[in-house]
Order: C-alpha cells, then sequence, then structure tokens
C-alpha cells in the first residue's frame, strides 16, 4: 500500500502543493519573483522538450526562438504600444514563423551539422539583436516595456503576474501532454531512437520533427514574451549562449521528456544562483559543474528517479486477447491474411558511392507470392540494392516500378507506405520501447489490436511483449524487428540477412514463416549468405557481382553456376553450409 | 599592397584557425562526438601563455620558448579532459558528450574568468612585436607584423608535424584506424582508449599552441572559447566531416574571408555572412563544401 501511494504523481501533487501554499502565504515579493521567472522557464523547457526530448534533435537555437519573442514583445509594446494580446500573439507566431522556414534546410541534417546550423541561427540572430541599434535598442536594449494588460484587466508584478505565468505553465504543459501522448509519444520515441526504423515503418520522421521544432519555438516565443513582461527590459542578453545552455541544463538535470521534469528542472535552476549566493562570482562555475555531474551520473534527469506509477490498463504480459503461448496450431495459421498486391520491376538500376559502382544496370521482376534470394560476396552491391528499392537511397539512374508507379528516389517512409516493408542487417529498435510497442508503432492507424496479438504469437514473442528491446537477445531482436516490418502489412517484404547469427532451429521457425506468408501473397526479397537457409527457402536466386546481375535462376542451378561459384564462394568450393 | 597584407594577416590567422580546426577533428573522429569544450582548450591555452611569461617578466621570455611548455601542460590538460567529461560516457549516445563538453567549457571559462578577471590580456609575441618591411615597390613597402609571420611559420610546422605524425608514424596509423572503424581496430588489439586519450591530448595540446599565438594579436579573454569552437566546427563543414586537410582549408577559408569582409565592411557583417554562408553549404550540400555524402550503414 505504501508502495502504491509513493507513487510519482503523489509526490508531485504533495510537492506543487507545498510550493503553491508557500508561494501564496509565506513568499516575498522577491521570492515571487524567482517562482514567476520559473515558471517562464519551465514554459521554455517544456518546448525543448518537444524538439530535443522527444524528436531527439540537440537545437541550439531555442535560446534563439525565446529572444526572439522577447524582443517582438519589448519593440511593440515599448515603442509602438501594441496592446499585450497582439503582442503575445505575434510573439509566439514570429520564432514559430522562423523555425517553419528553417526547419526544411535544418531538420534533414546529422545530428551534428543540426546543432552547428542552429547555432549559427542563434548566433546571427544575436548579431542582429546587437548591431541593429535603430529597431533594437542595440547592446543597451530597450527599456520600459509595459507589464501585461488586456480586456482593461492589468496583471501587476507580485503574486497576480506569478498566478498568470503558472496558469501559462499549465496551459503550455496541456498542449505538451496532447501533443506527446499515446502513439505520438511512441513514434516520437522510434524516430528519436531507432530512426532508420521508423521511416521503414513509413513513419513520416521529417514531419513529426518539424511539427516539434515549430511548436517549441512558439512555446519559446511566449516564454521569451512573458519573460520581458516580467523584467520590463529586453536586452541581448537574453539571446546570449548562456540561455540557450541554461535551458538545455535544466532539460537535461529535470528530464528530458517528462512534463514534471520541465518543471522540476526551471525550479531548480532558477533558484541555485540564490542559494548559492555565497559564492558569487564563482556560481557559473557551480552551474557548469552541476550539468557535469547531472550528466554522468543522472544522464535521465531527476524526474526519472521518482517511483513510477504502473501506467494503467497496461497488461502485465503479453496482449489482451493473445493465443496461448506455444500453440502451434488454429489462430496463427489462420491470421495469414492474404498480403497485397504486388508487382516489383526494376530496370537498368544504377547507383555509384564515389568512383565504385555499388549497383550497375540491375534488372528485376518480383511479384506476389515470390521469394526472390539475392545473393553475392560481401561489396556486391546487395545492400545498396535493397536501400534503392527501399528508399534510404537514390539511384542515379534506371527505373524502379511498384504496382505501376514509378518510386525510385522517393523517401522511405512513402515507400514503406505503398508497401513496401524491410528489415535490417543490424535491427534498428528503440532500446527502451517494449517489444509489443516497438511492433505496434508500424501498424497501420486503423488497424485492429488483434493484429498485433496475432504477429506476437506469429513470431513466438508473446512471452517477452513487455520487454524492452534493449534487453532482447539476438533472436528475439531479429524477428522483433522483421515483425515490425509485417506489422505495416507489406506487399513486399526486403529482408537484410535475417537469418545470420539465428541458431538453425530459429533459422528454420523463420523460413516456415516467411513461407506460410509468401503462400498468403507477400513477396520476399531475401539478401542472406546462408545458402541451406536460401536453397531450402527461395524459389528464385540472384546473384550479384561487382554491382550486376551475373546469374539468376533456380537455386540449384545458380548454385552451380561456375561464375557464382567463382564470384561468390571463391574458386576452390568449399562443402555447403 | 594593402590587399596583400591583408592577405599575409588573413593567413596568419587562418593558420591558427587550421590548428583549432585540426585538433577538433581529431576528437570528432575519434568519439564522434562534438567537443563543445575545445575553445575552451584554446582560450586556456592563451592564458597560461600569459601567465608564464608573466611568471619571468624582466627576462621577457618570446612565445617560442613558452611553447613547448604550453604544449606539454595542454597536453595533460587534454588526457584530464578526455577522462573527464568522455570516458564515462562513452558507450552513451554522442549528445550526451555534447553535454558533458558544454559544461564543462562552462567551468573552464568562468573558472579562466575569475583567475585572470574579465579584460582582455595579450599574451607574449614568437619572436618580437616588431613590424617588417619586406620590399619596397612603386606602391610602397610591404609591411607585416612579425607576429603574423612568425604565426604561419610556426603552425606550418606543428601542421605539418602532426601530418607526418598521423601518415608516418604507428601511433598516427593507429589513430586513424580507430577513426575509420573503431571495430576492426580493437579486432587487431589496438587499445580504444588509450588512443581517444591520445587524440585528446594531441588536440587539446596544438589547441593551446593556437591559444598561444592568437593571444598576442587578438588578445585573449576568458569568453572567446565559444567563438572559436564555432569557427573550428564552420571549418569542418565546409571541409567535409572528418577529412583532416579539409578542416585545415576550411579554416583558411573561413580566416581569409573573415579579414577581407572586415575590412571592406564591419566585423559584426562578416561574422553574420559566415554564418549565413555556413547555413547556405549546409541546406545546399549536407556533405560539405570538398566532402563527399558519407553513406549512413543501413
Amino acid at each position: 500500500m505504501a508502495a502504491r501511494l509513493l507513487n510519482d504523481r503523489a509526490i508531485l501533487a504533495a510537492g506543487g502543493a507545498i510550493l503553491a501554499a508557500w508561494a501564496v502565504f509565506a513568499a516575498s515579493g522577491y521570492e515571487q519573483r524567482v517562482l514567476t521567472l520559473a515558471g517562464i522557464y519551465a514554459i521554455l523547457v517544456l518546448g525543448y522538450q518537444l524538439v530535443f526530448g522527444h524528436a531527439g534533435a540537440l537545437s541550439l537555437a531555442q535560446g534563439a526562438f525565446f529572444g526572439i519573442g522577447g524582443y517582438a514583445t519589448g519593440i511593440l509594446a515599448s515603442r509602438y504600444g501594441w496592446p499585450f494580446p497582439a503582442t503575445f500573439a505575434l510573439s509566439f507566431a514570429a520564432p514559430a514563423a522562423l523555425a517553419a522556414l528553417v526547419a526544411l534546410p535544418v531538420l534533414r541534417l546529422e545530428s551534428h551539422y543540426f546543432a552547428l546550423a542552429t547555432l549559427a541561427i542563434a548566433q546571427t540572430v544575436l548579431l542582429a539583436a546587437i548591431n541593429w541599434v535603430d529597431v533594437t535598442g542595440g547592446a543597451n536594449g530597450l527599456y520600459g516595456v509595459p507589464g501585461i494588460a488586456a480586456f482593461g484587466q492589468a496583471v501587476p508584478a507580485g503574486l497576480p503576474l506569478l498566478v498568470f505565468v503558472w496558469a501559462c505553465v499549465a496551459l503550455a504543459g496541456w498542449i505538451a501532454w496532447l501533443a506527446t501522448r499515446g502513439r505520438r509519444r511512441d513514434r516520437f520515441t522510434t524516430l528519436r531512437d531507432a530512426p532508420l526504423a521508423a521511416a521503414a515503418s513509413g513513419l513520416d520522421t521529417g514531419r513529426l520533427r518539424t511539427g516539434a521544432f515549430i511548436l517549441g519555438a512558439a512555446f519559446a516565443g511566449a516564454a521569451g514574451a512573458l519573460h520581458v513582461h516580467t523584467l520590463r527590459v529586453v536586452s541581448p542578453e537574453i539571446l546570449a549562449f548562456d540561455t540557450m545552455v541554461l535551458c538545455l541544463t535544466m532539460t537535461v538535470i529535470g528530464g528530458r521528456t517528462r512534463i514534471a521534469g520541465a518543471i522540476i528542472g526551471a525550479l531548480l535552476l532558477t533558484h541555485l544562483p540564490e542559494w548559492f549566493r555565497a559564492l558569487d562570482r564563482y556560481y557559473l562555475i557551480a552551474t557548469g559543474a552541476i550539468l557535469l555531474a547531472a550528466i554522468l551520473f543522472a544522464p535521465n534527469g531527476i524526474a526519472a528517479l521518482l517511483p513510477r506509477r504502473a501506467a494503467p490498463g497496461t497488461p502485465p504480459d503479453g496482449p489482451p486477447d493473445g493465443p496461448p503461448d506455444g500453440s502451434t496450431d488454429g489462430p496463427v495459421q489462420s491470421q495469414a491474411a492474404p498480403a497485397p498486391r504486388a508487382e516489383l520491376r526494376i530496370a537498368g538500376l544504377q547507383k555509384s558511392y564515389g568512383g565504385v559502382r555499388a549497383v550497375d544496370g540491375v534488372d528485376l521482376a518480383i511479384g506476389s507470392g515470390d521469394i526472390v534470394g539475392l545473393i553475392g560476396a560481401n561489396g556486391s552491391g546487395k545492400t545498396t540494392l535493397a536501400n534503392l528499392v527501399t528508399g534510404f537511397a537514390a539511384p542515379d539512374g534506371g527505373t524502379i516500378t511498384w504496382n505501376g508507379a514509378a518510386i525510385a528516389g522517393q523517401p522511405a517512409y512513402r515507400i514503406a507506405r505503398a508497401g513496401i516493408g524491410r528489415s535490417f542487417q543490424h535491427p534498428d529498435l528503440p532500446p527502451s520501447m517494449a517489444v509489443r510497442d516497438a511492433i505496434a508503432v508500424a501498424l497501420p492507424a486503423a488497424h485492429p489490436q488483434a493484429a498485433l496479438a496475432g504477429l506476437l504469437a506469429e513470431f513466438d514473442l508473446a512471452g517477452i511483449a513487455a520487454t524492452p528491446c534493449g534487453s532482447l537477445p539476438h533472436g528475439a531482436r531479429r524477428r522483433t524487428d522483421i515483425a515490425r516490418a509485417l506489422a505495416a502489412n507489406p506487399g513486399l517484404l526486403v529482408l537484410d540477412e535475417p537469418a545470420a547469427g539465428l541458431t538453425d532451429d530459429e533459422a528454420q521457425a523463420l523460413a516456415a514463416i516467411l513461407r506460410r506468408r509468401a503462400g498468403a501473397g507477400l513477396a520476399l526479397l531475401v539478401i542472406e549468405h546462408h545458402t541451406g537457409f536460401l536453397a531450402a527457402l527461395a524459389d528464385r536466386l540472384v546473384c550479384l557481382s561487382s554491382g550486376a546481375v551475373i546469374a539468376e535462376g533456380a537455386p540449384d542451378s545458380v548454385f552451380a553456376d561456375p561464375a557464382v561459384r567463382d564470384a561468390w564462394l571463391g574458386a576452390p568450393m568449399a562443402a555447403d553450409r | 599592397m594593402l590587399a596583400i597584407q591583408l592577405l599575409i594577416n588573413s593567413i596568419a590567422l587562418g593558420a591558427a584557425y587550421a590548428l583549432i580546426a585540426l585538433g577538433f577533428v581529431l576528437v570528432l573522429n575519434a568519439t564522434t562526438a562534438v567537443n563543445f569544450a575545445h575553445g575552451e582548450a584554446v582560450v586556456a591555452g592563451g592564458f597560461l601563455a600569459v601567465a608564464l611569461a608573466a611568471a619571468a617578466p624582466d627576462t621577457g621570455l618570446p612565445g617560442i620558448v613558452l611553447l613547448p611548455a604550453v604544449l606539454l601542460i595542454m597536453a595533460a590538460f587534454g588526457l584530464a579532459m578526455s577522462w573527464l567529461v568522455y570516458m564515462p560516457l562513452r558507450r552513451q549516445p554522442p549528445v550526451s558528450v555534447f553535454i558533458s563538453t558544454i559544461a564543462f567549457g562552462i567551468v573552464v571559462a568562468n573558472s579562466l574568468n575569475a583567475l585572470f578577471g574579465a579584460a582582455p590580456r595579450a599574451g607574449p609575441p614568437l619572436f618580437g612585436g616588431g613590424q617588417i618591411a619586406l620590399f619596397d615597390s612603386a606602391a610602397g613597402p610591404l609591411i607585416v607584423s612579425e607576429q603574423a609571420l612568425a604565426t604561419i611559420g610556426v603552425a606550418a610546422l606543428l601542421l605539418g608535424g602532426t601530418g607526418v605524425l598521423l601518415t608516418r608514424t604507428q601511433l598516427g596509423r593507429r589513430l586513424r584506424a580507430c577513426a575509420q572503424d573503431p571495430e576492426m581496430a580493437r579486432a587487431v588489439g589496438i587499445d580504444l582508449t588509450t588512443m581517444t586519450a591520445l587524440a585528446f591530448a594531441l588536440a587539446t595540446a596544438l589547441a593551446g599552441a593556437a591559444g598561444l599565438m592568437l593571444a598576442n594579436q587578438f588578445f585573449v579573454t576568458a569568453h572567446d572559447g565559444g567563438g572559436l569552437m564555432l569557427k573550428a566546427y564552420i571549418a569542418v563543414v565546409i571541409g567535409g566531416w572528418g577529412s583532416l586537410r579539409g578542416a585545415a582549408a576550411g579554416a583558411l577559408l573561413i580566416a581569409v574571408f573573415e579579414v577581407f569582409v572586415a575590412a571592406i565592411l564591419s566585423q559584426p557583417v562578416a561574422e553574420a555572412l559566415l554564418y549565413i554562408a555556413l547555413f547556405a553549404v549546409l541546406a545546399l550540400r549536407p556533405q560539405g563544401l570538398f566532402g563527399e555524402a558519407a553513406q549512413r550503414r543501413a
């Protein structure tokens, strides 16, 4: 019982109530002001959690968005006397618009480049604020920003402003919760921790990241406006890298994804200078040291240290309506529903990396129910061909048509949605996510829960459905990845070395599933080195050498082909595995 | 004449930037993480030179005499940095190292600020602080500062030495092997931990040397690190991610751009244009100006 009462929500509710009572009845005016600032930073951090925590993009422009919101309010309110509703609306619209503008070129960058590009944006904005003196007031900034007043009602400093700001925190928290709950949370986790799987599962990662980036910027702008109304001043300090570092520190120390984490981080970091006042000018050294200690010793933040209440409605183990574990008959066979139509035609496909022709004029046709094995030595172009078909690389020439439509060069998520799934040589699964959720992310939105139960049973994963992917043994990892690929109900499944590292029993079980699926119409393109596995599974083999097809036909005839033996197996042919 | 003088100054600046960028790439290749504290290492090297020169004010030791000491002490500093901010996080995603190095940078910058104060300090010149008239021409004499020439010479020696170390010695081959394929390097018996620590040591020593050279003409203040790190970062993007030569070339390009645009327009405009140019490079060629797209293995 005690454990039930001591869950995180109870602790947070009690802490919040004590803090609120202190703020209203006991806190001095100065302490109320610090709490107001803490609320403002909480809104900034809630926005940053969307970009950095959920979407996993280390943006260094959040401080700039905060400052743009502040300057919009400062300039419009103090110079032009605009009323609060208008300045406030522009304060979050302006950074959101800038975020939308730069999102397209910036968000497709890899993490290092993304951090740098956002830092460049922040530096440019800072330079503009310092040097565009006529508008921004230069290094001194603008003084005399009015307080908040709307609809004839002023919000004076002190308790009213404190309540107003924390009401905004509640609103922001609610919006952040709406934006990241349920399936969307799982999508964000997959996008962040397993980007390849996300794209292969048909998640439009660009849209998710763009949405988080823009919404995060709007939060920052709103926080910036409140900041300026509270301080009554706006100066370039708000745009300095220190503001960004403070925001990052709050997020890392509080927690990257939990709403409570944003509030804890903001409260803690705004109060640290008060507690460390004795340190005087060494205070910033202490901040850096605390950030360093936090990332070294509590990398998931304080919110993660709280005892977590079990999520309501989570079954302790396995899916609710799944078939009993270990059953080999009945439901498993019956659920192999007919696969969608599949007709893949590849003609003259070309791809070079530097001077190397990885894929050199490949023609290939695969139809419903076909099982095509793709063999060749390492470096012969097998994975490149799989990447071209599934949109993980764009071809230099040639055509790929899928059910009559040209798909060459389309993004991976769109090809996945069109019905071509894939698994990976090194399965890319979000380590913290349960097997069940990692597979469910790929289910089409309208798909019944029963399909998930069926997949878990088919791949013998029902018993470990609640296990985090990070602690799976190799075989289960691979099964989870293939189940994830099948969850989207593809017409063609591209498998990259599915049997590598599996025991013979595991490989046979996998082959049985694949044969059954092919019987229901699924087309399969299987890259494999395991000759026994392929010989028993494939009805057709294609052998690549230096990016070109050197043999194609029935497994026996391809394995017997001297050119294949020479190129793939090595001239002095060893016994088959 | 003015253009040639500017060119020599910009090459001197670029040579120092190249040392910084080279160290930045060395750590990047060894750890696949950006070292945000790299700029602070430059600043620390600058202050170290200031402190060493002040320790023996009467002798007036030139920078070139202090250089070996700066290199050694900064190498030790780099070892400490790798042990504190990288080793505990080497199995975490790179973003953890970003944050730990940002935090370490804050600690270093503010410690230096507390130790040396906020006012800019000048370091000793490498040889002397005078001007040299190189030759006369119809357009007037070509006058360049001794320090600019010395910076170019010493930086070239250090860059060349690093190049020889990386390409001609067993240690350098091992360092490069770790950067290109850590798994394979481990498989042939190379100790990754030692190699990473050495990369930090070498990178930080080079950064310290750059700090010593820059501290004379451009002074040094505790909060310069961020801007210097940013320039190294940009140089690496322009030169192609992970390429050592590319980074040095990118650094030179940045310095030329900075010096000339600042001479024609103004310093803030030059800086803003640099960021905008970087942004354009990233938007149009995400693989860098000279680099080839690094293919992510699916």
